[in-house]
């Protein structure tokens, strides 16, 4: 069974006046167990609807979605997700302890068991410290920390994270994205909404492209980043002038040559060098980033 | 304020008891719905408006459980609030009836009694805020419509029998009719009513109770059902 299998999805908002906002439109996605997937897509595009959901929070106008093969609306298929909200808000008077004492009781969890669990978890997320303070006393990258130390607490098979980067210092930042490579390599399925390519680069077998509400795209990231290579960066030393006539070149300060060689060029130019008595220092890929291809995507939909 | 019942019930000369009963009762009343119009009205619109639904109904937790929940935590509380009431109130209205004696017995079941039906009352007006929080996305909908729904409720027996009397001759029937299908559709709380029982140890059937607590039962049932209806339809941000 798919950690999660959405099916035609649509949502239609009613607005103001009777006007309708068509907020997902026939979303389809499947996410295999033990992978991580990018939801990547502007503001305003259908990523925290999608994501909502699936955890019920609002219905579907059509279509039809589960979690390891039970329906979204049935609030038992939640046993084997942790969630993590955007923007997360907490019974601000409790403690964190004390919050997580909260949900760990709603997931069945027994005392000591929940116990050990809470303190691994506020460990991980480095909370340890101010575990005996009321969370309205927490900073937003805290609460962050621990929205996500709520998801990890039971151990669940799937993660639905919204925008978990959000709020974070660059440490915060790198914490995260270490945590989600670990889950994946303990065979866990992370499901994550973003807006930043970067973390998409860093972290995910698949990305998922969403704009206004219709998908996009759904590649593998190292498949994008292999096809996204335009050429290759060459620092060069010795050879002749002659070795690097047609191609784009710099010469260094310290008298290297630095040439741009392209993809279908690389195999000739690398066999020229060996002749030429030549000798490669470094050779780097100029490849169109994420980021890149995610532009193009939004700015193709918009037109 | 409950304190203050000796004081202010020896202003009358010649019915210190009863009048202690009877302002030992009206404390408890109005602290009692003070209590459930804040609880009740703020309970699920202000998890809502805090986003805590967010963090909280998208763990296994289903509505139903969540919204009843809800309910039985204000409920609780009522109740022993209730109790803590009573028990204050007991003394103050012994002291006052010891001070002057009245020619009427102490009852105190009656008086048990009353309080209890206003427990039971407060507990019913709950579940009617309850349902106005479940359906809003201010606090100003639950606690004006519950208090509108308590003051007709609390007033509703009184026109009915006004509009059911020959008085009623003179009104336009239609009118008639709306007012008597307001009055069925409204929580009667005159039901509840037990007070002058209590003042003036009047006779109580011992199945008295029984019938505010079935009304109760069955309206706050139908209540509450109808606001998990609502809430599990509800959109949550």
């Amino acid at each position: 069974m798919l950690p999660i299998d959405i099916e035609n999805l649509s949502k239609t908002y009613s607005v103001k006046r009777g006007r309708k906002v068509l907020a997902l439109d026939n979303l389809t996605l499947q996410v295999d167990q033990g992978e991580i997937l990018g939801f990547l897509g502007p503001n305003g595009s259908g990523k925290s609807t999608t994501i909502k959901t699936l955890v019920g929070q609002i219905r579907a106008t059509q279509g039809k979605a589960s979690i390891f093969g039970q329906p979204v609306r049935d609030s038992n298929c939640r046993q084997r997700v942790g969630y993590l909200p955007e923007n997360p808000a907490f019974y601000d008077f409790l403690t964190s302890h004390q919050y997580l004492d909260l949900v760990g009781s709603t997931f069945g969890m027994d005392a000591n068991h929940l116990r050990t669990e809470s303190d691994r978890v506020l460990d991980l997320l480095d909370l340890h410290h101010a575990d005996r303070r009321p969370i309205r006393s927490y900073s937003k990258g805290m609460v962050q920390r621990l929205g996500l130390a709520q998801a990890l607490l039971h151990d669940p098979d799937l993660y639905i994270l919204d925008e978990p980067m959000s709020g974070l210092d660059p440490l915060g930042r790198a914490l995260v994205k270490q945590i989600i490579v670990d889950l994946k390599h303990r065979g866990k399925t992370v499901f994550f909404s973003t807006h930043v390519t970067a973390d998409v680069e860093a972290v995910c077998d698949r990305v998922a492209v969403i704009v206004s509400g219709k998908l996009q795209a759904v590649n593998l990231v190292s498949e994008l980043l292999e096809k996204g290579i335009e050429g290759y960066v060459i620092q060069l030393s010795g050879g002749s002038e002659q070795l690097c006539a047609g191609f784009e070149m710099n010469l260094r300060e310290d008298s290297l040559r630095e040439v741009f060689v392209q993809r279908r060029d690389l195999n000739r130019f690398m066999g020229d060098v060996s002749r030429d008595n030549g000798e490669i220092l470094l050779m780097e890929p100029r490849r169109r980033d994420l980021e890149q291809f995610f532009l193009d995507i939004v700015r193709r939909e918009k037109e | 304020m409950l304190f203050l019942v000796p004081s202010f019930s020896s202003f009358s000369m010649r019915q210190v008891q009863e009048l202690a009963i009877t302002l030992s009762l009206s404390t408890i009343s109005m602290v009692l719905l003070v209590m459930t119009l804040l609880l009740g009205s703020s309970s699920i619109w202000r998890d809502i408006e805090r986003r805590h639904t967010a963090s909280i109904l998208t763990l296994p937790i289903s509505r139903d459980s969540y919204l009843l929940a809800k309910f039985l935590s204000i409920a609780i509380f009522i109740v022993l609030a209730g109790v803590v009431l009573a028990a204050a109130a007991a003394v103050m209205i012994s002291l006052a009836a010891t001070q002057y004696p009245s020619d009427l017995p102490l009852a105190w079941g009656n008086i048990v009694l009353a309080i209890g039906a206003d427990v039971l009352k407060y507990l019913l007006l709950s579940a009617v805020a309850v349902f106005f929080s479940a359906v809003s996305t201010s606090f100003y909908l639950p606690f004006f419509a519950t208090l509108v729904v308590y003051l007709a409720g609390s007033a509703s027996q009184e026109v009915f029998e006004y509009v059911s009397g020959q008085f009623a001759q003179q009104i336009d029937p239609a009118q008639v009719a709306v007012i008597k299908g307001v009055y069925y559709l409204l929580p009667n709380f005159s039901a509840f009513d037990f007070k002058v029982h209590a003042v003036y140890a009047l006779q109580v059937s011992s199945q008295a109770f029984l019938f505010p607590l079935c009304y109760a039962i069955v309206y706050g049932g139908i209540v509450l059902g109808a606001a998990v209806w609502v809430f599990n339809r509800r959109e949550l941000p």
